[in-house]
């Protein structure tokens, strides 16, 4: 906007060399979540005569259409530089606000939202004035802010059409494949020496009895045929470095005792590391007797016999129980969470026994089964064939020891049988062990996963971005994020596939400008920034013959944790610049109405 | 205290039928649809979990087993299909099984071979050894204790009613003692007192009397909203018809033998149609094939909790049905004119196979007869302590 068009009343406004700012200032009613407890009237009257402030007004529901239409009408007719919205949580609407900046022409960034519900009228209930007087202190703070906001511009980065994929399971694999699909190079990279990972070691799986080893067999025959699917084993992601769209990462190859390093440049990652099975400790649930085995070493011996008989340790197997939930639902500092695949697996594996030999009784130890949707029929199959289903209380678990006629003995309350003590005399016992998440702790350093109180890495948003992290670029699939199914886990991976398509294939991405940015002339190169940044987005560098700190923007998630520690204010957050944050909080503090004691 | 579980019952179980029960998951909507079940014998549910985990002595000491009438009505409500009704049938299969340390039982019940040579060789022998030790057939009247001697046949059957009672004393002694263990029943609570021995008088007059000569809960039974079959094919009817016609006929042959004994009238003699013994047995004859008759046609089509048949459970009814159509072919001979000759040989038929039946009590279907009145007691001490208790 040049001068020529600013009005004359503008204009004439000036101070001090500064142009006099044309604001817009909107206090929500929202509904009466706001208006019911702070008086909305006379915060907008307050705003009203505030330098800079053009338009006050207080419209029901700042959101609606009709609203949002109205303020870019007031932006377009009275040329406004600034908007402050005083309505909910940024959280909510922050975005809403910044388009409808957008949609008249005005700098997003030119926008403030206030907080004057979640922060003032919910907070204060009972308190009008109070809640009144302080919403006026917020606006006028968010106006101060506004004041001195500078126009911004996204910054766009140029992105590299080629994922990594770390995890060679069958996430991973068929993760893969999609990106070639969609026209993204794939780099796979696998730990162990052969690719694969847990469904390449078994036979029939649920839920429709394929073999897992043939469904691996086939991925890694179409991975060999794809020119742009590159994979390595014995290969392990050591370093990464860049930024979201163009991260050049470093691969270490393990290859005959020597370690070779490479360097590949991907626009995103996908992790795909599964997950290790339970192992129960020694004497957990008579683990360490003969005949006791885990879920995966049961489901090898399983798989491994044709048909006939089912032997263990060479003898012949009539009777096994099942104990469900070993290492999964244990309570408090335990592994709190349900390993959701491990009873449909069991259940399954039951069924194969019974193709194997239908004479051998299964008893099934349960807390609660849970073989959700369709694989509820798998339930029903099973007892049909004549497994038997005992139920223990979560805080009376089964005993396994051996009996005094020798053979092992299983001793459960069951809820089921009027909640007698029974012994029941098994060759084989099952512990159902579950999910545990991997030990990967080089990865996690490298990649700065987000790690949750369970062990498994968190995603941004469990139902509505359920593959991405707060990493940008870096995306998590399968069993390495909770438990889950080989479908659930594939599905997993190919939304990563989607979601790299999404950021990569523009050929550019767009990230917000509100970043940190060293000012040249007072950075001595101190280097305390340097340590304090936690996505190492802070270099050193030469400037003018001097050794400076430098923000890559591309890095930075304008945290401002480096602001403070710069010895000479040498660091600012754009959007929230010294300056701002200083005038915001002098416009709280040097209001005219005596300070409110604060309620003992 | 912990209970070691048989792993292989239910298996075992399930050679005597209940093919379906296996998709049972213990919800218990066949004991809430129930009409019989109350708080001092539930079932089917509990028995059922009995048997799926394993514990034996609890169900075969279940008096619960013998206070169902198998109505059907669970194998109808069950969502699971798992035919409720048709496994407390087999439970009861079980039992009698379980009782019988002969093994025959379990024989003709699992073994459907061995188990037709036992029932067939039996009736042979029984036809070879009269046809062997038989005498002249009179032209002039029809002299059946000629043709087979009456000592004989009074012999004979003493033998055998010993060797039932044999079997049967040793079932229903290990029976009662189970139950009475398992309820906690003991000698003193029995007889140890005055009211002990009112209660346990009160409680064999509710089994002999109210329950299996009155057939009271048998009358109850589906007393529901089910549509109700027509009077003279109502279970309860058809079941009381032929255990009075049984009776009846028991009473005949032992007015008979008494009057033999006081000397009022020498078995054999021929007597008109309307004199009174004959007159009974006649009449309660009637009623058994009646009786026997519905039975057959209902096992025959296989309806409510008929619906899987053992060969056993034919076996008992099959006996039954020939010695009743046996009797009346004799009846019908004592008054024909000529005296017909295969009058005798129909008696020859009616004594063996009336000889079989009367053997193999303890082994087929048969053996409800004396195990439902024993557990009908303990039921009835049940029902009488929690009346006490409130």
């Amino acid at each position: 906007m040049s001068q020529a068009d600013i009005p004359e009343a503008a204009a004439a406004g000036q101070e001090g060399g500064q142009p006099q700012r044309r604001i817009g200032v909107y206090i929500c009613h929202c509904g009466g979540n706001i208006s019911d407890y702070v008086d909305v009237a006379a915060v907008r009257d307050a705003l009203k005569d505030e330098p800079g402030v053009v338009v006050s007004e207080s419209p029901v529901f700042a959101c609606s259409d009709g609203t949002q239409h109205d303020m870019i009408d007031d932006i377009r007719a009275q040329h406004l530089d600034g908007l402050v919205v005083a309505s909910c949580s940024p959280k909510l609407h922050q975005v809403t606000f910044r388009n409808v900046a957008k949609r008249a022409d005005l700098n997003q960034y030119a926008y403030t939202q206030v907080n004057v519900r979640e922060q003032d009228s919910w907070a204060h209930p009972h308190d009008l004035a109070g809640a009144t007087e302080k919403a006026i202190g917020l606006v006028r703070a968010g106006v101060a802010k506004t004041r001195l906001s500078d126009p911004l511009e996204p910054l766009v980065i140029q992105t590299v059409p080629r994922t990594l994929v770390v995890g060679g399971g069958i996430a991973g694999l068929r993760a893969a494949i999609g990106l070639a699909d969609v026209g993204i190079q794939a780099v796979l990279v696998e730990r162990e020496p052969k690719l694969g990972g847990w469904v390449a070691g078994f036979g029939a799986t649920f839920p429709n009895d394929a073999s897992g080893a043939e469904e691996v067999a086939g991925l890694l025959e179409e991975i060999r045929q794809r020119r742009d699917i590159t994979t390595y084993t014995n290969a392990e992601l050591t370093g990464k470095s860049g930024t979201f769209g163009d991260y050049m990462v470093e691969l270490t190859l393990h290859r005959d005792g020597s370690d070779k390093a490479l360097s590949v440049n991907v626009g995103s990652i996908v992790v795909a590391t599964g997950f290790d099975s339970y192992a129960p400790d020694d004497g957990e649930l008579g683990y360490g007797i003969q005949g006791v085995v885990t879920l995966p070493q049961f489901k090898e011996m399983v798989d491994a016999t044709p048909s006939g008989q089912l032997t263990h340790a060479g003898r012949r197997v009539r009777s096994i129980a099942y104990i469900y939930c070993v290492g999964s639902r244990q309570g408090a500092g335990g592994n709190e969470y349900c390993s959701k695949y491990c009873c449909t697996a069991t259940i399954h594996a039951s069924l194969q026994v019974g193709g194997i030999d239908s004479s051998i009784r299964q008893f099934h130890l349960y807390r609660d089964i849970r073989a959700y949707g369709t694989n509820e029929l798998l339930y029903n199959a099973s007892r049909d064939a004549g497994s038997t289903f005992l139920k223990f209380a979560d805080d009376a678990l089964p005993a396994v020891a051996t009996l005094p006629t020798g053979g092992l003995g299983v001793t459960l309350v069951d809820v089921l049988t009027d909640s007698r003590e029974l012994t029941i005399p098994v060759d084989l016992v099952v512990l159902v062990t579950g999910m545990v998440p991997r030990e990967n702790r080089g990865l996690v350093g490298v990649l700065k996963l987000p790690v949750g109180s369970d062990g498994f890495f968190n995603e941004i948003h469990p139902k509505l971005r359920p593959v991405e992290t707060v990493v940008d670029g870096v995306m998590i699939a399968g069993c390495c994020q909770s438990p889950r199914t080989v479908g659930e886990s594939v599905a997993a991976g190919l939304a990563a596939v989607a979601q790299s398509a999404a950021l990569l294939k523009k050929g550019f991405a767009e990230l917000e400008p509100l970043v940190a940015r060293v000012n040249p002339e007072k950075c001595i190169g101190g280097g305390e920034c340097l340590t304090t940044c936690p996505y190492d987005a802070i270099t050193s560098i030469e400037w003018d013959a001097r050794t400076i700190a430098s923000v890559d923007p591309a890095t930075c998630k304008g945290c401002g944790g480096c602001v403070p520690v710069c010895g000479r204010d040498a660091i600012d957050l754009l959007g929230y610049t010294d300056q701002q944050m200083r005038a915001a909080i002098e416009e709280m503090i040097s209001t005219s109405e005596p300070v409110k004691e604060p309620v003992s | 205290m912990s209970t070691l579980v048989n792993p292989n019952l239910i298996t075992d179980l399930q050679k005597f039928g209940a093919a379906d029960i296996n998709a049972c998951f213990s919800c218990g909507n066949c004991t809430a649809i129930c009409p019989l079940a109350d708080n001092d014998a539930m079932f089917p549910r509990k028995l059922i979990r009995l048997a799926q985990v394993g514990l034996t002595d609890d169900l075969v000491a279940s008096k619960e087993l013998w206070t169902c009438y198998g109505c059907g009505l669970c194998t109808t409500r069950c969502p699971q299909e798992a035919d409720p009704g048709e496994f407390m049938g087999t439970a009861r299969r079980y039992a009698i099984a379980h009782y019988d340390k002969s093994g025959i039982a379990r024989a003709l019940y699992t073994r459907p071979v061995i188990g037709g040579a036992i029932a067939i060789g039996a009736a042979a022998f029984f036809a070879l050894f009269f046809a062997a030790i038989r005498g002249e057939q009179s032209h002039t009247s029809l002299a059946l204790f000629d043709f087979i001697p009456y000592g004989v046949i009074h012999a004979t059957g003493i033998v055998l009613m010993i060797i039932v009672a044999l079997f049967s004393l040793v079932g229903v002694g290990l029976l009662a003692r189970d139950l009475a263990r398992h309820d906690g029943v003991t000698r003193s609570s029995l007889f140890g007192s005055k009211e002990a021995w009112g209660r346990t008088g009160r409680a064999l007059w509710y089994a002999l009397g109210i329950e299996s000569l009155g057939q009271k809960r048998y009358r109850q039974d589906c007393e529901d909203d089910e549509p109700v079959e027509p009077i003279y094919r109502r279970r309860w009817l058809i079941h009381a018809l032929t255990l009075w016609g049984f009776l009846g006929l028991l009473l005949a042959t032992t007015l008979d033998y008494g009057m033999d004994l006081l000397g009022i009238k020498a078995t054999g003699t021929p007597v008109p149609i309307w004199y009174p013994v004959r007159l009974v047995g006649t009449v309660a004859g009637l009623a058994l094939m009646y009786g026997v008759t519905w039975f057959m046609i209902r096992r025959w089509q296989a309806s409510q909790c008929n619906d899987t048949s053992k060969p056993s459970d034919w076996l008992f009814l099959v006996l039954l049905w020939v010695t009743g159509l046996t009797g009346f072919l004799i009846e019908a001979a004592l008054y024909a004119e000529p005296v017909p000759a295969w009058g005798y040989w129909v008696f020859l038929i009616h004594v063996a196979i009336a000889m079989e039946l009367v053997l193999f009590l303890p082994f087929t279907k048969f053996a409800h007869a004396m195990y439902r009145p024993v557990s009908l007691f303990f039921y009835g001490l049940a029902k009488d302590r929690s009346a006490n208790s409130v």
